[in-house]
C-alpha cells in the first residue's frame, strides 16, 4: 500500500470537461458558467450572505430599539449615544474586523459583532428621531383619554414613529447587505467570497464578479422592497413616502 | 492567560509596531488620502454641478434619490472588482470605484440643497428680473451650502474610510498593510487598522469643523431650530464599507 | 385593531431579534465535549490548496470520517499559527516550506526524499507528523511574459539585472523567505523592488505591466503548453523541493489509527505532476469548482 517516490503511480485523470470559449477567454458574462455553478458556488454564498445579514439586522434592531426606547425616556442619553454612533461608523470595516480579532478570533462572531455595530449606528438615530417626531398634540390626546404609559407607547408613539423607523431600517438593511461582502476577507462566507476568489485568478474572472455583484445588489433591493411592503402593511394611513 | 490579557498583549504589540514604523504608516496614510482625494475630486467636479442644475430645474428628483440608494446598495468590493475588469489593476479602477461611492451623497445633497430653497424666495428673485443662471448662482447656491457641505463631508469621510479595501486591487494605502498579514504580522495588521481608524476619525473631525465654518451662521441657527422641531431624513446616511 | 397589529409586530420583532441572537450564540459555540478529537482540515489560501483540501476531505468522508473543513485560512505563517493553537489539526503542506519557512533552516536538502525526511523529523519534535508525500512537487518559479523575455533576451535569472527599475511581484510572504525574495537577492544577486500582491494574481500583475517579473508556481496551468509566459530556470536550486505531505497532529493519528493514514496516503499516491496540472487547469482555466474537480478525480480512481 505504501508507494515510495521511485514508483510513479498511474492515476486515471478524468476529462474534467474543458470550459467553453466564453469562460476560457473570460468574456464579459457567461450564462453557462452561472447555470453550471449556481448550486456549488453562487447559491451557498447567497444563503450565507442572507444568514450573516439577517443575524446582524436582527440583533442590531433589538439593541437599537431597546436603546432607542431608553433614550426616549431618558433624554440625557441621546447626545453621548449619538456621538458615539457617529464616530463608530467612520471606522473602516476591514480595520474594525481586525481590531475585534484579538477578542473573538477569526469567527462568525467577529463578523457579526462588526456588522451589528454598523447596523446599530444606522438604526439608533432613526429610532430616536422617529419617537421624537411624535407630535405633542397626539400625546396630549392620549393623556386626555387616560392611556397608561404602555398604552401610549404601543397605541400612539410607536405607530407614529414607525415610518421613520422603517426608513432607518431600510437604510440599515441595504447597507448591511452591502457591508457583508467584506466579511469574506475574514471568512470564506457570503457573496464577497466568490469575488475575492475571482480577483485572485491569473486574469480576474469577469462572470463570477458580475454574478456575485448582481446577486448582492438584487438581495439589497429585494430586502428594501420587502420593508416598503411591510411599512404599507403596518402603517397604511401614511400615504406619503419618506424615502 | 485570560482572554483580556491575550487581547491586551496583541494591542501592545500593535502599538509597538506603530511606534517603530511611523514613516511607513505616514506614507501609506498619505497614499490613502491621495486616492480618496482624487475620487472625491472627480465626484465633485462631475456630479455636483449636475445636482445643482437638476435641483434648480426641479427635475430628476427620482435620479437624485436613486443615487443615494445606489450608493448604499452597491458594495464597494463589487465596484472595485467590476472596474478592475474594465480598467485593469492600479490607481484608476480604485479611484473610479470610490468616486462612484462618493457621488451618491453629493448628488442627492446638491439636488436637495437647491430644490429645497423656498419657492417664494426664488419667485421674488425672478420677479426682480434675475435670469435663471443668476438665481442659481446668487440665491439658490448660497442657501444650499449647508446641505452641500454636509453632502461633501459625508462623501469625504466615506471615501477615506472605504479606501483601505482598495488594497486588494493594488490601490495602496493603509489597507496594504491590513491585507498583508503574511508580510507585516498581526501586530502590523492591528497597528495599521488602528491608524486607519484614527485617520477616519481625524477626517471626520476636520471635515465637520470645515462644514460648520462654511455654513453661514444664520442658516446654521435655522437648521438647529428645524432639527429641534422635526427631524427630517433629509440627509441620507451613507455607508462606510 | 391596527394598533393591536402594531403591538404584535413590535413584540414579535424584538422576540425574533432575540431569537436570532440565540441562533448566533448556538452557532458559534464550540463542539461537543467528547473525548475524541475531531478532524479539522484546513487549507492555505490558493487554488491548488483548495483542490487538495477537497480531495482529502471527500476521501475521508467517503470512508466514514467526519471532517470539519476550514478553507482559505492563509499563508504558511498564518496556517502554522492555526495549527499550533489547535484550531486545525490537519492540512496539506509543502515539504520545502516546512524545512525553510516553518523551521527556518537556511540550507535546502539536496533531494526530494531528504527534504521530506527532514521535515518529518522536525515536525515530530513538535507533536506532529507527516503522512506520505505526493509524487508532484510545486516549487516557486520566476516568470516573465514572452514579450519581456524577447525584449531583454532573458534566458537565466541573473539576466533580469538588464532591466532597469526591476520590479518583482509575488505573494506578500515571499518578502521574508529565503526560498523567495531573500534568496533571489542573496544567491542570484538581483537588485529588485518587491511588489507584494495581496489580492491579485502574479500573472495579472505581469499582464498589466505593474511588474516586469513575478513569482509563479511550477504547477500553474497558465505555464502549460502554449503559455504566454516564460519560466527562467532555477539553476541554483534555490526553490528546493516542494512535495505535498499532509501535516497531522500525532494525537489525531493515535485516535484514528491506520484507517486515517491509509485513506490520506491513497489519495496522495495518485497526485502526480500531470494529474495536478490537469486539476489546476480545470479550476483556474475552465472555472470548475475545486469540489467538483476533486470529486471527479476521486471517482475516476475508485476512491469515492
Amino acid at each position: 500500500m505504501i508507494l515510495a517516490a521511485g514508483a510513479p503511480a498511474r492515476p486515471i485523470v478524468p476529462n474534467f470537461g474543458s470550459g467553453n470559449r466564453c469562460v476560457v477567454e473570460n468574456h464579459t458574462f457567461c450564462w453557462s458558467w452561472v447555470n453550471a455553478h449556481w448550486g456549488d458556488t453562487l447559491q451557498p454564498a447567497l444563503s450565507q450572505h442572507v444568514e450573516l445579514s439577517a443575524i446582524a439586522i436582527g440583533i442590531g434592531f433589538a439593541i437599537a430599539f431597546t436603546a432607542g426606547l431608553l433614550t426616549y425616556r431618558h433624554r440625557w442619553m441621546s447626545r453621548p449615544l449619538e456621538g458615539f454612533s457617529a464616530l463608530l461608523y467612520t471606522i473602516p470595516s476591514l480595520a474594525l474586523f481586525q481590531i475585534l480579532v484579538p477578542f473573538t478570533g477569526i469567527t462568525t462572531t467577529t463578523v457579526e459583532v462588526a456588522l451589528v455595530a454598523y447596523t446599530l449606528v444606522m438604526l439608533f438615530p432613526n429610532i430616536v428621531a422617529g419617537l421624537n417626531s411624535v407630535p405633542a398634540d397626539a400625546l396630549d390626546v392620549a393623556r386626555a383619554m387616560g392611556f397608561t404609559r404602555r398604552q401610549t407607547l404601543f397605541s400612539v408613539e410607536l405607530p407614529l414613529a414607525l415610518p421613520t423607523i422603517v426608513a432607518g431600517l431600510r437604510v440599515a438593511v441595504v447597507s448591511t447587505v452591502s457591508l457583508a461582502t467584506i466579511a469574506a476577507f475574514l471568512l470564506p462566507k457570503g457573496l464577497g467570497y466568490p469575488i475575492f476568489l475571482a480577483l485572485k485568478e491569473p486574469s480576474p474572472f469577469r462572470t463570477e464578479i458580475y454574478a456575485a455583484g448582481a446577486l448582492t445588489v438584487a438581495l439589497a433591493l429585494v430586502a428594501d422592497l420587502l420593508l416598503v411592503a411591510l411599512r404599507r402593511f403596518l402603517v397604511p394611513w401614511a400615504r406619503r413616502s419618506a424615502v | 492567560m485570560t482572554l483580556a490579557a491575550l487581547s491586551l498583549h496583541d494591542f501592545l504589540d500593535a502599538f509597538r509596531f506603530i511606534g517603530s514604523n511611523w514613516s511607513l504608516l505616514l506614507d501609506k496614510a498619505a497614499q490613502q488620502l491621495e486616492l480618496a482625494g482624487a475620487a472625491l475630486g472627480i465626484a465633485i467636479v462631475v456630479v455636483l454641478p449636475l445636482g445643482l442644475v437638476l435641483g434648480h430645474l426641479r427635475r430628476g428628483s427620482t435620479l437624485a434619490i436613486a443615487a443615494s440608494i445606489a450608493g448604499r446598495a452597491l458594495p464597494v468590493l463589487v465596484l472595485i472588482a467590476a472596474f478592475l475588469t474594465v480598467f485593469g489593476i492600479g490607481f484608476v479602477n480604485n479611484m473610479v470605484a470610490l468616486a462612484v461611492l462618493a457621488s451618491g451623497p453629493i448628488l442627492t445633497n446638491s439636488y436637495e440643497g437647491v430644490a429645497r430653497v423656498e419657492p417664494r424666495v426664488v419667485d421674488a428673485a425672478r420677479a426682480s428680473g434675475m435670469t435663471g443662471a443668476g438665481v442659481l448662482r446668487q440665491i439658490e447656491l448660497p442657501l444650499a451650502i449647508p446641505l452641500l457641505a454636509t453632502g461633501v463631508r459625508i462623501a469625504a469621510v466615506t471615501v477615506v474610510a472605504t479606501a483601505p479595501i482598495a488594497a486588494i486591487a493594488g490601490g495602496g494605502g493603509l489597507g496594504d498593510i491590513i491585507v498583508n498579514q503574511a508580510g507585516y504580522g498581526f501586530d502590523g495588521v492591528l497597528g495599521a487598522s488602528l491608524c486607519a481608524m484614527a485617520l477616519s476619525l481625524i477626517a471626520y473631525g476636520l471635515l465637520t469643523a470645515l462644514e460648520r465654518a462654511v455654513t453661514p451662521a444664520g442658516l446654521r441657527r435655522l437648521a438647529e431650530l428645524e432639527k429641534g422641531n422635526r427631524r427630517r431624513e433629509a440627509v441620507p446616511v451613507s455607508v462606510i464599507t | 385593531m391596527r394598533f393591536a397589529r402594531m403591538k404584535t409586530f413590535a413584540v414579535g420583532a424584538v422576540v425574533l431579534a432575540g431569537f436570532a441572537a440565540g441562533l448566533t450564540a448556538c452557532g458559534s459555540s464550540g463542539s461537543s465535549t467528547a473525548d475524541k478529537p475531531k478532524i479539522v482540515l484546513g487549507t492555505k489560501n490558493f487554488s491548488e490548496e483548495y483542490i487538495l483540501g477537497q480531495l482529502y476531505k471527500q476521501a475521508l468522508e467517503a470512508k466514514g470520517f467526519t471532517v470539519s473543513y476550514k478553507e482559505n485560512i492563509g499563508s504558511t505563517e498564518i496556517i502554522t499559527a492555526a495549527l499550533n493553537s489547535g484550531k486545525i489539526n490537519l492540512y496539506p503542506e509543502y515539504t520545502g516550506e516546512i524545512v525553510q519557512d516553518v523551521f527556518h533552516h537556511a540550507s535546502t536538502p539536496a533531494t526530494e526524499e531528504a527534504t521530506y525526511q527532514l521535515g518529518k523529523k522536525l515536525e515530530q519534535q513538535k507533536g506532529y507528523t507527516l503522512f506520505n508525500r505526493t509524487p508532484f512537487s510545486d516549487t516557486n518559479a520566476v516568470v516573465v511574459t514572452k514579450a519581456t523575455a524577447s525584449k531583454y533576451k532573458l534566458k537565466q535569472i541573473p539576466d533580469l539585472s538588464r532591466i532597469s527599475g526591476l520590479k518583482l511581484g509575488g505573494l506578500p510572504e515571499c518578502a521574508t523567505r529565503f526560498n523567495c525574495l531573500i534568496g533571489l537577492r542573496k544567491e542570484y544577486g538581483l537588485k529588485v523592488k518587491f511588489v507584494p500582491l495581496a489580492g491579485i494574481s502574479s500573472y495579472a500583475a505581469l499582464d498589466a505591466g505593474t511588474v516586469q517579473t513575478a513569482i509563479g508556481f511550477s504547477t500553474d496551468p497558465v505555464l502549460g503548453p502554449n503559455s504566454k509566459y516564460v519560466v527562467l530556470p532555477d539553476s541554483k536550486h534555490l526553490f528546493g523541493f516542494q512535495n505535498i505531505a499532509p501535516i497531522v497532529s500525532q494525537k489525531l493519528v493515535k485516535t484514528y489509527g491506520s484507517k486515517l493514514a491509509d485513506t490520506i496516503n491513497s489519495v496522495s499516491a495518485l497526485l502526480t505532476t500531470p494529474a495536478m496540472i490537469a486539476m489546476n487547469k480545470a479550476v483556474s482555466v475552465d472555472k470548475q469548482s475545486p469540489q467538483a474537480v476533486a470529486q471527479a478525480f476521486l471517482k475516476a480512481n475508485g476512491l469515492l
